[in-house]
């Protein structure tokens, strides 16, 4: 009698575990309008893999984009995996961040309009992972990071299970963003048939909680025929506007409030993931250089009415798609989940506020600094 | 031959207190069980579970343990059940999490750095449903584990709030590497099942229902679970996504268990078809 409730119940259990491989049908690539779609199937596994926890050329820390730096298309293997890792987001608030890479935002991977891109992520969520002990199997983004460690990023274990949703890709979420659990790795392909900025995210519910707990990043997608303005181009920088929603916990840390992050009234709206990062580390130009910012606003819930003081938008290209150009514009509004690419003529030495003119928001940290010098 | 009877005589002496000591350790036993785990009485409950609206949800009588299993009494169901050791254990029912923070040589637990008194966790769902049945019982089902935890006394709408809030900031901070013993956190039902929440997350029998494909797990899968406004609504939903992310063969570092049982006795039965 036992003995075949036990059985029973490990039928059961093995049939959960083979589920998920019943349940997604194996596509074929086509394509449509000159794009690639019908990715094959997401593989889920188990690996040892110990090695560093971002690998891939063409990826970077806020602000830098790697510029591309090959012709045509490439096909990218990359790896970004979640790791658990406390950091701190404003002069001595520090909290557990639940990360994509092991900052917050992730790092940005900058591809070409056309390109593929294998990807693996681990669920190192129980692991304790360092993030600034670069090796050279590792990405730019790690040399990066251990240059300069201003988030003072440590590690620390949460184990949760997690996903990935690249809104970049254009494949169905059911199988390519599925949840995996700690110890798990899943890897699929996708194609970046769209230029622009995009952003990626955690889609494992409470998707609210993943992404506030720092699970978002930017892919950028440069259009194959490139944008009008490239060749004048001096400075490329990226610029992410999120929201953090914390207060203060038992110890030192600060936790995730979930009734602010239910009514949208974050504690710390900031740019690039800290609230003074940007005018600590303020981005440099030239009077008279044309400076381009993909700036994206990641969100979870908020808007961005992003605005930079002293400066005009000379070409904006919402979403960063080179047909969707407008001009002359004070003020871009960005959506949750949405990106501009824009180009602006920086007029002479001095200081420009990069701000969302929201100002509730800018006062809660949502302001950076381009600094210019003198003309050359 | 009185050499013999000598021998044969110690013998039975010898078998009388085997019998003793087997019968004696069988009452700590049962007393054990009667201490350990409590009576949850039958009733109804709103799950946030959307399958059934509005309905309350019946469940019948059902005995639970009253604290998670623990590192120690997980050590003594290994010594008894090699083939769930760590380097026994196929494959097929852990991942490479099962047991890693058990260091000490042959993956024993050092109790200096784990606690003997710590709630287990690096277990998978085959090892904690082979736990329960050792242990003459079962894993309790997701509803019956909901319905317990539900049984709290509030004071205030108020009360719930704060202790809702409390719970859903546990989630996104619980530091797994300094897990408290068990019975520690001083929340208990009624009834007198202690650490529901605030310890680590349970393994249930039926972690990720039939209803869970349907849900496929989207975005718009918390709104449907909070549709009865209970202030536990939204802990609970991230409880039930968890749990329904996670296969039978997670083991992680927040994930233990407790097991549930049909009588009391059902230790003493087991024991019984042994001898």
């Amino acid at each position: 009698m036992n003995i075949s409730k036990i059985t029973l119940s490990f039928l059961i259990g093995l049939l959960f575990t083979g589920l998920a491989n019943f349940a997604y049908a194996q596509t074929e690539e086509y394509k449509l309008d000159g794009m690639t779609f019908g990715m094959p199937e997401a593989e889920v596994f188990t690996e040892d893999y110990d090695g560093p926890p971002v690998v891939g050329e063409y990826l970077t820390m806020l602000p830098n984009l790697k510029p591309l730096d090959y012709e045509g298309n490439k096909h990218h293997e990359v790896r970004i995996d979640i790791v658990a890792q406390e950091i701190e987001v404003a002069d001595g608030v520090k909290y557990k961040a639940w990360t994509f890479g092991g900052t917050v935002p992730g790092p940005v991977l900058h591809v070409k309009e056309g390109d593929k891109i294998t990807f693996v992520m681990k669920n190192r969520s129980d692991e304790e992972v360092t993030i600034t002990e670069p090796t050279k199997e590792g990405s730019p983004f790690m040399q990066q990071v251990a240059e300069n460690n201003f988030m003072k990023a440590q590690p620390g274990t949460m184990p949760m299970p997690h996903s990935m949703d690249f809104h970049a890709g254009t494949v169905a979420k059911d199988d390519k963003w599925r949840s995996i659990s700690p110890g798990e790795s899943i890897k699929f392909d996708w194609v970046a048939n769209y230029p622009g900025s995009y952003i990626y995210h955690c889609g494992t519910p409470s998707v609210l909680m993943h992404t506030a707990m720092g699970q978002h990043g930017v892919v950028v997608v440069s259009p194959k025929d490139g944008y009008g303005t490239d060749y004048e181009v001096d400075k490329e920088f990226v610029v992410v506007q999120s929201e953090y929603y914390l207060k203060k916990g038992a110890g030192d840390l600060y936790q995730y409030d979930f009734e602010a992050a239910q009514s949208v009234n974050p504690s710390h709206v900031v740019f690039n993931g800290h609230q003074t990062i940007l005018h600590d580390q303020p981005l440099e130009a030239n009077a008279g250089d044309r400076v381009r910012l993909h700036v994206s606003n990641n969100g979870p819930s908020g808007t961005s009415s992003f605005h930079v003081i002293g400066a005009i938008f000379d070409r904006v290209w919402l979403e960063g798609h080179p047909f969707n150009e407008m001009r002359g514009m004070q003020t871009v509004l960005l959506g949750a989940s949405s990106s501009a690419t824009i180009d602006f003529i920086v007029p002479e030495e001095g200081k420009y506020i990069l701000i969302d003119h929201e100002f509730a928001d800018a006062e809660k940290g949502a302001t950076g600094t381009l600094k210019a010098g003198p003309r050359k | 031959m009185k050499l013999l009877t000598n021998i044969a005589s110690v013998a039975t002496v010898l078998s009388r207190w085997t019998i003793m000591v087997a019968l004696l350790s069988f009452a700590a036993d049962i007393a054990w069980a009667q201490q350990n785990r409590v009576l949850v009485p039958s009733g109804s409950f709103h799950s946030v579970m959307p399958e059934v609206e509005g309905e309350a949800v019946k469940v019948n009588t059902f005995y639970l343990d009253v604290t998670a299993v623990t590192n120690e009494k997980f050590e003594k169901f290994l010594d008894q059940n090699k083939n769930w050791q760590p380097n026994e254990v196929p494959a097929v029912f852990t991942n490479k999490g099962y047991l890693k923070h058990w260091k000490e040589e042959g993956q024993r637990p050092d109790y200096e750095d784990v606690g003997r008194e710590r709630p287990v966790t690096n277990v998978s769902w085959f090892a904690a449903n082979a736990y329960c049945q050792w242990a003459g019982g079962r894993l309790p089902t997701l509803n019956e584990w909901e319905y317990s935890a539900q049984l709290m006394d509030f004071d205030s709408s108020t009360e719930i709030n704060e202790f809702t809030t409390k719970l859903v900031s546990w989630y996104s901070s619980v530091d797994t590497k300094n897990i408290g013993e068990v019975g520690s956190t001083g929340i208990k039902t009624r009834v007198g099942v202690k650490d529901q929440f605030g310890l680590i997350m349970e393994w249930v029998e039926d972690f990720k229902p039939p209803v869970a494909d349907e849900l496929s797990l989207d975005c718009g899968t918390v709104g449907r679970m909070q549709q009865l406004g209970n202030a536990y609504s939204y802990a609970a939903s991230i409880r039930y996504i968890t749990r329904m992310s996670y296969n039978p063969r997670s083991s992680t570092s927040m994930i233990g268990f407790r097991c549930a049982y049909d009588d009391i006795d059902s230790k003493f039965k087991l024991e019984e078809e042994e001898l």
